[in-house]
């Protein structure tokens, strides 16, 4: 410093001495503020931290690189070092030795570290996923019982179908939510008749959904047999809860749908089927009943033709015996009389014993006729040759056909085939 | 616990799908008739086993509170 005249003057060396010296009364200190501009070069980071003002900061890179979770440009960090003036340029930079994430950084980190952690464990892996069940007993719910959430999963389900729910009600934020979701779901889980679980609460904040960020809620999932919808927060929110979860869905109206089947869609393919049972079986029906008609047709003349032919064998054999018996001498007479007695008995009741048997047989094959079926309504359809139809196969469109009802025959044209 | 009192032999999907099976070989149309009434009655048992998980929902819902451990008296 040197006197000119009435002035003392300063060189710039003076100057930043005297600040150097009263920077160095500056312990180590936390700053907090965002970090922005992060670049490396050479052995070090260069960063800026920024509020509505700036310092400059460097970390030795091999520190850097050894945090948990690197800080980028924007995060809110927490950096402890000292200040160092660099004298020759008049500036002043913080020499970092930590930095941590902080506030809604600190959070994500967090949740980094626990992700990074579950999933290397293989708790987020899909080949752990269970289906859904069609039709719960049982529907669990872990949610607020005075929620948004629990008035739109039952609107929502309720809608659907008339499903029975078992809601376990539990604070969906707060420090006591993790353990108290975690034990609702293994609660829920040992129920014999919950056979679907669905944990459940609206959007909010980072901090208000870290209980669906917890180790301990992740487990319980994990630890369940029972599979399980995780709803937790808005579409961009995705919780570990949910990853952890064998469903996924943004919103619990979106897990009501997952988890509840339509009633009406139900009852109408149960309807459709029980149609299509009766039909199926009337059809196999009515292919063997015709298959039975056929042949009990042949089996009745048959028999007949067995009846007429022993009539005119007996007829045949009576008339040969007159003559033969008046040839023969009185006492052989006698004894053929008392023969031709029994013979004459017996004729006509073997005849009566065997038509006897005949309508019995001709009452079981009306039974089996296709004559019965065709009284019940259906028509059996033949083509030119007098031949069954029975298959689409058989048919063309506009071949004439002749449908053989009970009482008559009706004509008809075949106007379309369908397969 | 009362498992083995609720738990039906079947869930409804196993009921269905057993359900569609036995109308997929009655439609394949090669049954005998003896085959296509038991194939029929064994339908019916599996209709009448979904209708009957379908009628028992009852839209009810029963509220634990948090408080309540999984030795609580069961619900409905």
């Amino acid at each position: 410093m040197k006197t000119v005249g009435a002035r003392r003057v300063w060189s710039v060396t003076e100057v930043t001495g005297a600040l150097a010296r009263r920077l160095e009364g500056i312990p180590q200190l936390w700053i907090e503020a965002e970090i922005h501009s992060i670049g490396r070069r050479g052995g070090h980071v260069y960063f800026t931290l920024v509020d509505d003002h700036q310092i400059s900061g460097t970390m030795r890179a091999v520190v850097w690189d050894r945090l948990p979770l690197p800080p980028r440009d924007g995060d809110l960090v927490h950096v402890r070092g000292d200040l160092e003036f660099w004298a020759a340029r008049t500036s002043i930079r913080l020499r970092a030795e930590r930095i941590e994430h902080a506030g809604l950084g600190l959070l994500l980190a967090e949740v980094a570290a626990l992700r990074a952690r579950l999933e290397a464990e293989g708790l987020f892996a899909p080949a752990r996923k269970r289906p859904l069940p069609m039709l719960p007993r049982r529907i669990g719910l872990v949610t607020s019982a005075r929620g948004a959430a629990r008035d739109d999963f039952l609107r929502c389900a309720w809608a659907r179908f008339p499903a029975d729910v078992l809601l376990h009600d539990v604070p969906v934020q707060g420090p006591a939510s993790p353990d108290a979701v975690a034990r609702a779901i293994a609660a829920l889980d040992a129920h014999p008749q919950v056979d679907v679980i669905v944990v459940t609460r609206g959007g909010g904040p980072l901090e208000d959904l870290m209980g669906f960020n917890s180790e301990v809620v992740c487990r319980a999932i994990a630890a369940a047999t029972t599979p399980i919808v995780s709803a937790v927060g808005h579409e961009r929110d995705t919780t570990l809860c949910d990853l952890a979860a064998d469903l996924r869905v943004s919103t619990p109206t979106a897990a009501a749908e997952a988890v509840v089947p339509d009633h009406t869609a139900l009852s109408q393919r149960l309807d459709g089927l029980e149609s299509t049972l009766g039909r199926d079986l009337g059809r196999v029906r009515a292919r063997a009943e015709e298959r039975c008609g056929a042949r009990a047709a042949a089996l009745a003349a048959g028999l007949r033709a067995v009846h007429r032919r022993s009539e005119a064998r007996l007829t045949g054999t009576s008339a040969r015996l007159a003559p033969a018996l008046s040839r023969l001498p009185a006492s052989r007479a006698r004894l053929v009389d008392a023969t031709a007695d029994r013979l004459g008995r017996a004729g006509p009741a073997r005849v009566a014993e065997a038509g006897a048997r005949l309508e019995r047989a001709a009452a079981v094959l009306e039974v089996l006729s296709p004559r019965r079926t065709l009284r019940r309504g259906y028509a059996i359809l033949r083509d030119d040759d007098g031949r069954p139809v029975t298959t689409t196969a058989a048919a063309r469109a506009g071949q004439e056909l002749t449908a053989e009802l009970d009482d008559g025959r009706v004509r008809a044209t075949v106007t379309g085939v369908e397969r | 616990m009362n498992a083995g009192d609720d738990a039906p032999r079947m869930t409804f999907e196993q009921a269905l799908a057993a359900l569609d099976g036995v109308v997929r070989r009655l439609e394949a149309g090669d049954v005998g008739l003896e085959e296509a009434i038991g194939l029929f009655e064994e339908g019916r048992r599996h209709l009448a086993a979904c209708r009957e998980r379908l009628a028992a929902a009852q839209q009810r819902i029963e509220e634990l509170t948090a408080e309540d451990g999984p030795s609580a008296p069961p619900p409905f």
